[in-house]
């Protein structure tokens, strides 16, 4: 495939060539500046894109030993992806404008260790080790839409063909076909 | 604007495109808005009197679509995803990443959106076609969107109405109601029959037909 004249394509990055641990599939376009800002991850084989896909203004969020797999055909616009461990993303899947996914709570939830986490993250903590922190890997199976503004959170499994609606916070497994909306996502039907 | 539709303020290299009108009572801040537009209905994007549209505020436009924007009406950072109509009213206060979307642009069925996305992927322009049904919203006038908020294909919001922030608007809102939450639901109601009388003072007194002339 040729690369069209306006958007660059793998190994053409705006900025130089993605990172050497991410690889793309032919056909596979990623374009905006701020892609791989965030993008801290330092395994082998950190993001991998199948073919074909769309990621404009893609946020690539990893972190040092994150992990994101992305199939083929997948279409996402200014979606941001933090992974701290794995994403793991099917194929024909759609992500809308400013949706996100997480597959961690970044801080822990008792009290204390937040103090701990806070001075751990300040200018002052150089060197003191963070307390652990929750990380569940997310998966989205194949054909998901995910609408604008949608967050899927840790530890979820989205079946195929879900069909996440505008603004949804999904916080728990959503079933293959079903249909969810709200704050927290409930299930309001089924994909026909 | 000048003669040829840039903005001397501008920090992207655009245009104003030709199909849309305002005149020198707007506040555009930046043509990088119109960067997804690409609608070719006459008067596609009409934006009233003293009306201001903000960085971040993005028509993503397809081929037929038509938004109408009220006067006085201020938007900063809405995301518009329009395929048929989208009409705001005057006095309309929109906030951050609010989307306003007339259409889902894709089917539901995900066999449908297969071939679509293969098609999408075999095109330079990696533009997704409309393939859904849009159906128009409609927000009155007077009416104060929250951030983060979401309004859907087909819905109505009434004059005066307020939408709490980060709701999702599934359904019509009466005038002078106040909605929140995802989805939203009616959390408080004005009455509209005192409102409205008070709204009419208020343009009254500050003479908006003068400021208009």
């Amino acid at each position: 495939m040729n690369a069209p004249a306006d958007l660059p394509i793998a190994g053409h990055w705006v900025h130089g060539p993605p990172p050497p641990n991410v690889s793309l599939g032919a056909g596979t376009i990623i374009s905006g500046e701020l892609s791989f800002k965030r993008f801290r991850a330092t395994s082998k084989g950190a993001l991998i894109i199948g073919a074909n896909c769309t990621m404009d203004g893609v946020h690539f969020a990893i972190e040092s030993q994150g992990r994101v797999t992305i199939g083929d055909y997948c279409y996402f616009t200014n979606a941001l992806l933090l992974c701290e461990l794995e994403l793991r993303i099917g194929r024909y899947v759609m992500m809308g404008w400013n949706s996100s996914i997480a597959d961690s709570d970044f801080h822990p939830i008792d009290p204390a260790e937040r103090i701990a986490d806070a001075i751990a993250c300040s200018p002052l903590g150089s060197g003191r080790p963070r307390p652990a922190i929750a990380k569940r890997p997310v998966i989205i199976e194949d054909h998901v839409w995910i609408g604008p503004n949608a967050t899927i959170l840790k530890g979820v499994r989205i079946g195929e063909g879900a069909f996440i609606e505008p603004g949804s916070l999904v916080t728990r497994d959503v079933p293959p076909r079903a249909r969810v909306l709200g704050n927290p996502a409930q299930i309001i039907g089924e994909v026909p | 604007m000048t003669l040829d539709r840039k903005l001397e303020w501008d920090w992207f290299p655009g245009v104003v495109p030709e199909n849309v009108v305002l005149d020198d009572t707007t506040h555009v801040e930046t043509t990088y808005s119109f960067q997804l537009f690409r609608s070719a209905a006459p008067e596609a994007v009409r934006l009233g009197r003293g009306s201001s549209i903000y960085l971040g505020v993005m028509f993503d436009l397809g081929p037929v679509a038509r938004v109408h924007v009220g006067d006085f009406t201020l938007m900063n950072g809405s995301r518009i995803i329009c395929d048929s109509e989208i009409t705001i009213g005057d006095y309309c206060l929109i906030s951050w990443n609010t989307v306003l979307m007339d259409t889902y642009r894709v089917p539901i069925s995900p066999a449908i959106r297969r071939t679509l996305l293969e098609q999408v992927a075999s095109h330079s322009s990696r533009r997704v076609e409309p393939a859904e049904q849009a159906r128009p919203i409609a927000i009155g006038n007077g009416v104060w969107i929250g951030f983060d908020s979401i309004v859907l294909p087909d819905v109505n919001i009434g004059d005066g109405a307020i939408v709490g922030a980060r709701s999702v608007v599934t359904s019509d809102v009466p005038p002078y109601a106040i909605v929140a939450g995802n989805p939203a639901r009616v959390i408080r109601q004005l009455d509209p029959e005192s409102s409205r009388r008070a709204v009419a003072e208020a343009v009254q007194r500050f003479n908006v037909s003068t400021l208009l002339q």
